[in-house]
């Protein structure tokens, strides 16, 4: 399948009804060890990346690039900097021939955003805990083809977030609660997993 | 001028930092500052386009400094420096500063012209003049949300110096370090760098008091905040000047330094309200209220104590230094933080204060350094005063009036007592001649002991007393009010008259000559005792004066401190006692292992067979000061013949090195050395006999023990017997008394009929034992 600007916006349009979807999921489980706003927040900021209109881009990589600026202004929370920076590396490296391996890469830039904006580690009990292991997954099974590896990486993504549930907190205002926010699945890492079931449903 | 952007998840949060910190600087001189928070008026969020924005509004030349909130604030504002571009986000710095007081001190900075690092650094300190304030342990410096802690922006000043006072950082110099260095936007941790103690902070003078620092040993002090600089130059300071100790090079103990000559003699009649105390404050009745109402109460408790300390600091007098220490102790921040969060834990405040002051005065017990241990007895002592303030117990032992009613006189209670206010003592179990009864009487307040049934009088019953004869008397009638004055009127007359008479000889109405001396423990008893006509000394004191010492001073320092003393009695002759520890005297510099029986252990001249060269050195000093001024040395503690002739020779010894001549002498303690007498007399010169232990020894009853002191009070028939002895065995040379017995002018007419030619007496005494030779004897 083409990694063309139609396939972009299908991604994100997936992501964002399934955002929709989990929306009080997501407030619940950052109720547990954070301030609550993970839903509404990328709710609201989805909503308002749903509003662009595509046809205006005239590649996938200033579509994903507007995407993160979208986010960065209407998320509110931490996860508008790191998601927004997630896109905008993500555009910025988005192959333009749409081979399987660039999109491994343009994942891995992406990644690498988070990690620098965010400065967490695996084991931090954060998003990067979900989308390292996604990113590391599909590069291993790129050869195989942009969908095999988007299906890899996304269940390793779902694996990498159940992985947080024991996880004492150690970036973000979960890590004010020290050990107290062992036994609870990070918020970040679950909408992560979203970005990635989204991403092996649309462009695999 | 710097720019300002103020990012927050909140716009109402932003708005009112900006406004509070704009009250500090009039409009016109004000920085350009922008807001980046919200994302509108009501949610909450972080924007990086925005705060971008904002950057590129106040930016110029000069640079921005941008404080944030936290969380998605930081991030932002970092994605915000991509998106502005590395030409402006070049000159722009993220401040780790705490919002509300880092805005503060970025805007005020920032009017002054100040460049951006400047800003910015001060902008990082904002925090720290809240940790110092609430105390470096307060939690402000090690929670989890101090991980870019504002002080640690600043260099800290380091510095390291020598102790060279001679008794190390006891409390009256750490007091002065603690007092010196207050007030001051600084954080000082001070180590001791010798023992590996600390850090401290320099607020603390229970901190610093348990660094134990001894002369010799490095105390080194880091310091941060504004006022680094200044702290440091203030220590360096401080300690150049001994932390005001700098005189106080000559450690002759001062001890009763208020005896002056026209002291009172603790033989006067007294008549008062009488007035009880217990050192014990009863707390069973305290009813404790909320958490909030014990903090008032803690704190209020603490004011009254505080209040009442301050006082008594400004008051003249020797004392006054004990009561400030004891105040600084009591404004320990840490200490009141510890106590305050006590009260909050749900402890009351009486608890609160008995348990964590047990705690301090365990620690400081525990400590090696005998002047910090004597600090425990300061903490319990705070303790009782604030339980007494919390239960309102009157615990105002220092002015209390009228006549006090206890059940044993401390020694403690005994410095407390103004002799200006108590007139007089009566205690409800215990002898006279314990050590608390003998502080009170040396300080001029009259006691008299054993009286039971005090224990049941009501508070402010008068009484009146006569220490001379231990009588009391209880609501007394007008002819007891007669009689009273009477005794009042001779007690006067005869201190009269024993003060116009003091400086002549003592000659019995027989013709005999008696040497009416005085026990010295310090320089000021030297001066009392002249002033009150002694005949030199028949006893000094040696393991008394040196007993601050840390080190074994040597025969040179020794020397000097006698000739000082002999000085002091106008070149009368003075008998040194060699060192005399043991029992309840133990010296810092002759270490000895706990013994099951003190009193029956190594003491006196039984030490000194086990540290030859620390009594050679003693003898040596003797044997120094001999070539100045007249001099005599006695042996303590003499059982055996065999004790003196091996004293002899070490003196033999000393001498040989000197050119000199000591007379040498023996106490009588003990019922042996009474006994035996004529076995002494080929080989020393005179006698002293010691009654206190002679009583002790021979009743075998311990003066100090209330239950057994009547057997030790007076002296009973069998003591009389072995003064004879002993007198006779030397007679025809001479015979002192240099227990308590000789200061009785009562019993003085006995002993001069015993044989004794010398009374070594308290150096007020004096003129009275005088008396007491012409016209009794």
């Amino acid at each position: 399948m083409a990694l063309d600007l139609a396939a972009a916006a299908r991604w994100t349009a997936r992501f964002a009804a399934l955002i929709e979807e989990n929306k009080q999921y997501l407030i619940d489980l950052d109720a547990q060890i954070g301030d609550a706003d993970h839903g509404a927040n990328l709710d609201r900021g989805m909503k308002k990346v749903m509003e662009l209109d595509v046809t205006g881009f005239a590649s996938p990589g200033d579509y994903l690039k507007k995407v993160g600026m979208t986010l960065v202004s209407t998320v509110g929370g931490a996860s508008g900097p790191l998601y927004g920076t997630f896109f905008l590396r993500l555009g910025a490296a988005w192959p333009e021939e749409g081979d399987a391996a660039g999109l491994g890469a343009a994942l891995r830039a992406g990644l690498e955003g988070i990690q620098a904006r965010g400065k967490a580690v695996v084991g931090d009990k954060t998003m990067v805990d979900a989308l390292a292991p996604a990113v590391d997954a599909y590069d291993a099974a790129a050869g195989s083809g942009t969908g095999p590896a988007l299906a890899a990486a996304a269940a390793a993504c779902a694996a990498g977030r159940d992985a947080t549930i024991p996880l004492v907190a150690r970036k973000g205002r979960a890590s004010y609660l020290g050990e107290r926010s062992a036994g609870h699945q990070d918020p970040g890492a679950t909408s992560v997993t979203l970005l990635l079931d989204a991403a092996a449903e649309t462009l695999g | 001028m710097i720019g300002i952007v103020v990012v927050s998840h909140s716009r109402a949060l932003a708005k009112a930092a900006v406004e509070l910190a704009g009250e500090m600087v009039p409009a016109e001189g004000r920085p350009a500052i922008a807001i980046a928070a919200g994302l509108d008026d009501v949610t909450l969020g972080t924007d990086a386009q925005a705060i971008a924005d904002a950057i590129v509004g106040v930016d110029s030349p000069d640079g921005v400094a941008v404080l944030t909130d936290l969380g998605s604030a930081i991030l932002s504002s970092e994605m915000a420096l991509e998106l502005v571009g590395p030409e402006i986000a070049g000159r722009v710095t993220l401040a780790p500063a705490p919002i509300v007081e880092g805005l503060v001190a970025a805007v005020v900075t920032a009017s002054t012209g100040a460049d951006l690092a400047t800003v910015v650094r001060e902008a990082n300190a904002g925090l720290a003049a809240k940790i110092d304030h609430l105390g470096a342990d307060s939690g402000a410096a090690a929670g989890p949300g101090a991980v870019a802690s504002p002080t640690t922006a600043l260099p800290a000043l380091e510095t390291e110096i020598e102790i060279t006072n001679e008794h190390g950082l006891h409390a009256r110099p750490a007091a002065n370090l603690v007092a010196g260095l207050r007030g001051l936007d600084a954080q000082i941790q001070l180590t001791n760098k010798a023992k590996n103690k600390g850090p401290v902070p320099a607020t603390s003078l229970a901190g610093v008091t348990t660094l134990g620092l001894r002369q010799g040993d490095t105390l080194s002090a880091r310091i941060t905040g504004p006022d680094a600089a200044v702290a440091l130059a203030k220590l360096q300071q401080l300690a150049a000047d001994g932390f005001g100790e700098l005189d106080a090079t000559v450690p002759i103990a001062e001890a009763d330094g208020e005896i002056a000559e026209q002291a009172q003699t603790g033989r006067q009649i007294a008549v008062g309200p009488a007035h009880h105390f217990s050192t014990a404050v009863d707390t069973s009745a305290y009813q404790p209220g909320s958490p909030a109402t014990e903090r008032t109460r803690l704190t209020q408790a603490i004011g009254q104590v505080l209040a009442r300390l301050h006082h008594q600091a400004e008051q003249p007098g020797e004392h006054s230094a004990v009561f400030a220490a004891q105040a600084i102790l009591l404004e320990d921040p840490e200490l009141t933080a510890t106590l305050n969060s006590g009260v909050a834990e749900g402890h009351s405040a009486v608890e609160i204060v008995e348990q964590d002051f047990a705690a301090l005065a365990a620690e400081l017990a525990a400590l090696d350094d005998p002047y910090l241990r004597e600090r425990a007895q300061d903490i319990r002592s705070l303790a009782r005063q604030i339980t007494a303030e919390l239960t309102g117990i009157s615990f105002d032992l220092a002015n209390l009036e009228g006549i006090l009613i206890i059940d044993e006189l401390d020694p403690l209670t005994a410095t407390s007592l103004n002799p200006d206010r108590c007139l007089g003592v009566v205690t409800c179990t215990g002898g006279a001649t314990g050590h608390g009864v003998m502080i009170a009487a040396a300080r001029g307040i009259p006691v008299v002991t054993g009286q039971a049934d005090a224990k049941d009088l009501p508070n402010n019953t008068v009484v009146g007393l006569d220490p001379v004869q231990g009588r009391l008397w209880v609501n007394p009638t007008m002819a007891d009010l007669a009689e009273l004055d009477k005794l009042s009127l001779e007690r006067r007359n005869e201190a009269t008259l024993a003060s116009e008479l003091c400086q002549q000889p003592a000659v019995t109405r027989t013709g005999r000559r008696i040497l009416v001396e005085a026990n010295i423990s310090s320089l000021t008893d030297a001066k009392t005792a002249a002033a009150n006509g002694a005949d030199g000394s028949g006893l000094v004191r040696t393991e008394v004066l040196f007993a601050d010492w840390n080190h074994a001073p040597t025969a040179e320092e020794q020397a000097a401190v006698f000739l000082k003393i002999a000085q002091g009695l106008d070149g009368k002759m003075i008998t040194v006692r060699t060192w005399d520890p043991g029992g309840d005297k133990p010296l810092t510099f002759l270490p000895q292992d706990p013994e099951a029986n003190p009193m029956l252990g190594e003491r006196g001249i039984r030490a000194m067979r086990r540290l030859p060269e620390l009594f050679q050195e003693q003898l040596k000093a003797v044997a120094l000061a001999s070539r100045r001024t007249p001099v005599r040395v006695m042996f303590p503690m003499i059982s055996d013949v065999e004790e003196v002739t091996w004293a002899a020779d070490q003196l033999k010894q000393a001498l040989a090195g000197v050119k000199g001549h000591v007379a040498m002498g023996i106490m009588i303690e003990t019922p042996a050395a009474a006994l035996r007498a004529a076995d002494f007399a080929p080989l020393v010169d005179f006698i002293s006999i010691g009654t206190n232990d002679l009583i002790q020894y021979t009743m075998a009853a311990d003066r100090g023990n209330g239950a057994v002191a009547h057997l030790a009070q007076g002296a009973k028939a069998a003591v009389w017997d072995l003064i004879g002895v002993a007198a006779g065995a030397f007679a025809g040379r001479p015979v002192g008394v240099c227990g308590d017995l000789a200061s009785q002018p009562d019993l003085t007419p006995r002993l001069i009929g015993l044989g004794v030619t010398e009374l070594s007496v308290r150096p007020p005494l004096v003129g009275l034992v005088k008396l007491a030779v012409r016209t009794r004897a």
